[in-house]
Formats: C-alpha cells, sequence, structure tokens
C-alpha cells in the first residue's frame, strides 16, 4: 500500500517524511555560514487515534466496494499526513485523483495477473514479460516521481518532476549492469546515481533541486555496514565452533536445538540495527546534500532510534495482530519530522510556480503493485 | 452574516497574505494587506474534510484560501463533497471505528473460511491435468532428493498393486493417469501421498502394515479422493491467497514486519488440510463400497496406524496419522481430523 511509514519517501513527493542524512547537530551550530539562516523545524502534528479511525474505516469501505474506493482511501490517508506535516505552520496539500488512481490501479492488478499466469503456464512467456519489465522499470519510476511531485505542492505551489526516461535507463541499466559486473561493488554508487538523478530533476515551482555528490560519503557508509557484517560473521563463527567444542564432551553430537534460538534473535537483531543504520545514514547524507533556492536541510536521524522504532513496531504490530498498524505509522513519521529542520536564507515567500502538466497515474500504480521503489 | 480568518495564496509565488473572508451576496469578500477580491460561492471549489486537516478552497484563477474554520465552511457550503463529507462523519465517531473493525473481522474470517476455498477450486479447474502432472513430478523430485530411496517391493507386488489400483480407479472416467510409486521413507513411517495429477507414493512401511490388499486399497482410495478432487494445487492455492489476504490488512505497516504474515498463514494451512481430508474420507467409503469393500477395512487400517505411532511414540507428521485427543477449539489447528472421529464415521458408513 502506499503509507510512508514503508516505503521511503520520494524526495518532495512525500514532503511530510523528509529523507534524511546526519550532520551532528553541533556541527551545523559551529559552521560560520549557517549563522543567519533561520531555522524551521518540520512539525508533525498527526494524531494517532485520529488516524486509526480514518485507516479502519478507509478499509472497511475498500472491502464493501470490493476494492474500487481503494484509490479514495489512498487519497485520504495521504491528504491526513500532508496536511498535518507543517513547515512555518503551512501544511503540504497532496492533490491525487482518486479516479487517476483507480485507473492505474486496474492497469496494474492486470498487468499483475498476466505475469502471474504466464509464469504458470511457460517459462519462456515469464521470461519474455521479465525483459519486457526491466524495459519498462526506468518509465515507471519516472511517472512514478512525476505524478507524486505533480500531486504535491506547498502554499499552493506545485512539485515538478522532470527527469526524462533515458536518463533513468541510464542510470539503471548502466550502473545497474556496473553493479552486477563488479560483484556489487559499484552499488553505493548506483545507489548515489539513482538519487541524484531523482533529487536534481525536482522542482519546487521552477526552482530547480540542487544535490551535491553523494558517492564518497555513500562509499564510507556501505564499507562501514559491510565491515560491521563481516565482523559479526566472524565472531558468530568463533562462538558456534566454541559452544560446539563445550558440549560435545558430554553429549557427542550436534548441538541441542535450543541453542539455535538466541542465534536467531541475534541475527535478526543484527539485520535490523544495519537496516535501521543505512536507513538513517543515506537518508541523512541525501538530504543534507539538497539545496532548494535558499533552503537547506538538517536530517539527523540516529541508527539506534530507528531501530528501536522498528523493534517496537513490529512487536505491537502483531501483539495487536495489525490493529497497531496506524499508531506504527503515525510515530515513524513523527520520529523523521522531528529529526529535519529546514536552514532556510531570508524567507520562504518569494518561490515562483511554474508550468505543470497534467500526469496520469498508471506508471505510480504499477510501481506500487510490483512493489519497487526507489528507496530514497 | 459568516465571517472567518484564512491565508491567502494567489498561486503564482509561495508568498502568504492573511485575510479575513465575508460572505456576503452569495460571494466570498477577502480583505488583507494591499488585497480585496470578490469571488462568487459558485467559483470556489471547496476539499472534502480529512480529520481536522486544515481547509483549501479553490479560486478561480489558480488561487487557494487555507482556513482551519471548519464551523464556517461547513456554514457556508452544506452540500460540498457529499459522499466525502459522509465518510469523515464515519471517520470521526469511534463507535464507526469500531463497526469497521467488526466488519473487517467479519470478512477475513469469510474469506479465509468460505471465500478463498471457493475461489481456489474454481482456478484450479481453469488448470490443464498436465500441468498439474507436472507439479506432481516436481514435488516427487523433491521427495526422492531429500526424504525417499527405491523400494524393497519385489516387481510382482507392485503389479498387484498397481491392478488394486486399476480395479479402484476404473469407471471414474476423469482423465487422470493415476499410478502409484512405491518408496522407501524411512523417516516418514507407513504412508501415502497423493500428488497432484494422479500419481500415489506408497511407502514399504505401510504396504508391511497392512494385513490385507483390501485395507490397502482403502487408504488408496482416499488418496484417489485427494488426486480428483485437486487438492494438492487447491491448498497451495489456498494458502497462497490467505497470504495475499493478510499481506493485503497489516501491508500499511513497515516492511520488515513479513513475519506476521507467516505465522497465520501457517495456522490456516492446517485447518484447510483438515477440511480435505474430510472429503477425501467420504470419497474413499464411497469408492470402496462401489468395488464391494466395507469401508470397516479402513477404520482397520486406521487403528493399525495408530497403535503403530502409539508404540514407536513417533512425533513423525504424515498423512494418515492423527492424535485421537485433538477436538474442540484445537481441532481447526490440528492437521487431520481426530483419527478417533474418522474411525467411528468409516463404521458407521459400512
Amino acid at each position: 500500500m502506499d503509507e510512508p511509514g514503508r516505503k521511503e519517501p520520494h524526495l518532495g513527493g512525500n514532503p511530510y517524511a523528509y529523507p534524511t542524512a546526519e550532520r551532528a547537530a553541533i556541527n551545523v551550530a559551529s559552521a560560520p555560514a549557517q549563522a543567519d539562516k533561520h531555522r524551521s523545524p518540520v512539525v508533525f502534528t498527526a494524531s494517532a487515534g485520529e488516524y486509526f479511525r480514518i485507516w479502519i474505516v478507509n478499509l472497511a469501505l475498500t472491502i464493501l466496494t470490493l476494492g474500487i474506493y481503494s484509490a479514495w482511501a489512498k487519497v485520504r490517508k495521504k491528504r491526513y499526513f500532508y496536511s498535518h506535516t507543517r513547515i512555518d505552520d503551512d501544511g503540504f496539500e497532496y492533490r491525487g485523483n482518486p479516479v487517476a488512481i483507480l485507473k492505474g490501479r486496474i492497469i496494474a492488478v492486470i498487468l499483475l495477473a498476466i505475469y502471474s499466469f504466464a509464469g504458470h503456464f511457460s517459462p519462456a512467456l515469464k521470461i519474455v514479460f521479465v525483459i519486457l519489465l526491466a524495459i519498462a522499470v526506468p518509465w515507471l519510476i519516472v511517472r512514478s516521481l512525476a505524478f507524486n511531485a505533480f500531486n504535491s505542492a506547498y502554499r499552493n505551489i506545485r512539485l515538478h518532476f522532470g527527469g526524462t526516461y533515458g536518463e533513468c535507463f541510464k542510470v539503471i541499466v548502466l550502473y545497474g549492469l556496473l553493479t552486477v559486473i563488479s560483484l556489487g561493488i559499484g552499488y553505493p554508487y548506483l545507489k548515489a546515481q539513482l538519487i541524484r538523478f531523482a533529487a536534481r530533476n525536482h522542482h519546487y515551482g521552477t526552482t530547480q533541486f540542487e544535490i551535491g555528490s553523494l558517492t564518497r560519503s555513500f562509499y564510507r557508509t556501505y564499507l562501514k555496514a559491510f565491515g560491521v557484517l563481516i565482523l559479526s560473521f566472524i565472531v558468530l563463527g568463533i562462538t558456534v565452533a566454541v559452544l560446539s567444542f563445550g558440549l560435545r564432551v558430554g553429549n557427542r553430537g550436534a548441538l541441542p536445538m535450543g541453542v539455535g534460538i538466541p542465534f536467531a534473535v541475534a541475527g535478526y537483531g543484527g539485520y535490523l540495527l544495519l537496516f535501521a543504520y543505512l536507513r538513517a545514514r543515506i537518508s541523512n547524507l541525501t538530504f543534507n546534500a539538497i539545496t532548494i533556492g535558499p533552503v537547506q536541510f538538517e536530517s539527523t536521524l540516529r541508527a539506534r532510534d530507528l531501530a528501536g522504532l522498528y523493534v517496537v513496531n513490529i512487536v505491537a504490530i502483531i501483539a495487536t495482530l495489525g490493529l497497531a498498524t496506524p499508531w506504527a505509522v503515525v510515530r515513524t513519521l513523527r520520529y523523521r519530522a522531528g529529526k529535519t529542520i529546514l536552514l532556510v536564507a531570508g524567507g520562504l515567500d518569494s518561490f515562483v510556480a511554474g508550468q505543470a502538466r497534467q500526469v496520469a497515474a498508471t506508471g505510480e500504480a504499477v510501481g506500487e503493485m510490483f512493489d519497487f521503489d526507489i528507496g530514497l | 452574516m459568516t465571517e472567518f480568518s484564512a491565508v491567502y495564496y494567489d498561486g503564482r509565488t509561495s508568498a502568504r497574505t492573511p485575510v479575513r473572508v465575508r460572505a456576503l451576496d452569495h460571494s466570498l469578500h477577502l480583505v488583507g494587506a494591499e488585497l480585496n477580491i470578490e469571488v462568487p460561492f459558485a467559483d470556489v471549489r471547496v476539499d472534502a474534510r480529512v480529520g481536522d486537516t486544515r481547509r483549501i478552497l479553490s479560486l478561480p484563477g489558480g488561487a487557494q484560501l487555507h482556513t482551519d474554520d471548519h464551523a464556517a465552511l461547513a456554514a457556508l457550503f452544506p452540500r460540498a463533497n457529499r459522499l466525502e463529507a459522509w465518510v469523515h462523519e464515519l471517520e470521526r465517531r469511534w463507535g464507526y471505528a469500531l463497526a469497521a473493525l467488526m466488519l473487517i473481522a467479519g470478512a477475513a474470517w469469510w474469506s479465509v473460511t468460505l471465500g478463498l476455498p471457493v475461489v481456489a477450486k474454481w482456478v484450479a479447474d481453469f488448470v490443464p491435468i498436465d500441468i498439474e502432472a507436472r507439479l506432481g513430478a516436481e514435488t516427487l523430485y523433491a521427495l526422492d532428493k531429500s526424504l525417499c530411496t527405491r523400494s524393497a517391493l519385489g516387481a510382482d507386488r507392485q503389479q498387484a498393486l498397481q491392478k488394486l489400483l486399476g480395479t479402484l480407479t476404473s469407471g471414474l472416467n476423469d482423465r487422470y493417469p493415476y499410478h502409484l510409486e512405491f518408496r522407501a521413507c524411512g523417516a516418514v513411517g507407513p504412508n501415502a501421498f497423493a500428488l497432484p495429477g494422479g500419481a500415489i507414493v506408497v511407502t514399504d512401511a505401510l504396504i508391511k502394515l497392512a494385513q490385507n490388499d483390501p485395507q490397502i486399497a482403502a487408504v488408496l482410495a482416499h488418496e484417489i479422493g485427494h488426486v480428483r478432487r485437486r487438492h494438492g494445487l487447491r491448498l497451495a492455492l489456498q494458502s497462497a491467497g490467505a497470504a495475499a489476504l493478510i499481506a493485503a490488512l497489516a501491508g500499511d505497516a513497515v516492511s520488515i514486519t513479513g513475519l506476521a504474515v507467516i505465522l497465520p498463514t501457517a495456522l490456516l494451512q492446517n485447518g484447510y488440510s483438515r477440511e480435505f481430508e474430510n472429503e477425501a474420507d467420504a470419497d474413499a467409503f464411497r469408492r470402496l463400497k462401489a468395488i464391494g469393500l466395507s469401508p470397516k477395512y479402513f477404520a482397520e487400517i486406521m487403528m493399525r496406524l495408530e497403535d503403530y505411532h502409539a508404540k514407536t511414540g513417533g512425533r513423525q507428521d504424515g498423512d494418515t496419522r492423527d492424535t485421537a485427543t485433538g477436538k474442540g477449539a484445537l481441532d481447526y489447528l490440528s492437521t487431520h481430523p481426530a483419527t478417533a472421529e474418522r474411525i467411528a464415521r468409516a463404521l458407521a458408513n459400512q
């Protein structure tokens, strides 16, 4: 579905959950260049109780209408979150048209049905479909970003996404191949290029987003994560070895079953921590590199906060059979907003609107259905 | 006269102009610093209300008014966005939220217990038999790779049992190429599995456990029921459907909650296969009678299986084994209906 807590938000597309990057608050405070800038925090004012009622009523209506209402449900939920994301007391506005979204979803469902049936009847057909999908992916990404941008506004000025298929194709296919050939070493570069592509093609009115280079900092981040991963594998290996020596004396055989459980818990916890670390760092680095006219960002997400948030969310959602979902989404968004501050030189009054063309929702809906997002 | 405060955005720049809005003679009069505009009501579009979020009024030429004064807007535009205004009324009250919750729970329960099986059966009917047979062949391959090895049964005995299956399936007229696959599957114990597409795997231990051929026939008749009713394929489809449904309901959550989907799906699968066992049993009784055998042989082999498992104390999962105690609420969680119940039914069907 479309909740921002689940996907990393698109740049500008989901303004209530601004992406991210870590720049320690002390650094910023000590930088003299920032001194004359006005600090405008992103404020998230949604309430979990109110969102729960919206969520559950819209889910019930979706079921009653056999899914047709889902487009309206999506728009209402998005409008709720956009409006509750405020900068300088002004909320964001989501203008998505439910009918356009419904059309996109119908097309997406048909494609998904063809895809799953093709696989059952003929593997060759499935390969053809996968190739077609690969050709379509850049188009889907571009359309999806364009639709979200076109339907997002702040102070009655729309966002606009001007990226082209060709440019997106180059990033994904070329750098994607490079990543595969280099056995993954190129991945941080791919990720950095993809985020740069998404960011610098966004406009707020006529003001184009600018973004600094991310490659070096991304490499540093991924290397660190990779190092921690290797280290924990070594530690785990040694632990298993030591344990099996110790127990073999009395038991003469494999490890008893119970020993596996702490390892499984440690493994899942480690995965979660690494996931949170990458998400926090990549988000912080991205946002702190972006400039929109007189506006810069200070994003200070912390990995351990995010990891704690995720753990509590998962436990709460499982324990309540899913009913805690709205609460989990709201608190995640509130945390993200609370760690994002705008540094504004002058004021926010001087942005000028641009010409915007209507965008169909197909790309966004199909992308949603096949569950890929470019993870900003 | 209605009057409210708002902020005016002209749509050309991001500058904000606080204004006082008065409603007079079917028009809105906007008054602010260097601003004095009159807009007829008919040209104003009001957005639908979502929660207590700020309202946006769209004016001609792309300008907007933003205001928190819901009462004033309700008085001025009582008929705007009828449908979504109604949805908003539902969203406002906890009572409706509770009703929605019960509706969702009911719908989920209904689709899991009634809807999904019907849809899965409908979809399964579209799958050609040769594709089903391919699925079965893949399953057999997996069994051979993991649990089973070649049967030690003599060729004569194998042929006799194939003939027995032929007797059982003669006149069924359902185009399935029924045949037995003999295997020695140590860990599985005495057992038989129906694979999609017509193959029936029989373990050597089962042949050894049976005292006579009619008892084997009873087991085969049960497995034929599974094949004919496409239980394997339907079970796979139903489980996939249930997983998709649960994912759709809980899908709003953070992506790493996949675990929350796996657990309920596994529980549901148990409930489904239990129903299929009952169906296959009923088929078996009918089949046995059709070729002149009594369903009491089914009861006999079930008792022998139960004795076997009681003796070995084995906790292996098998197709024809079950706990005699699983009754009541927990019954739905057990793979097979309680054995005692099945034996009683077989005896009642003599």
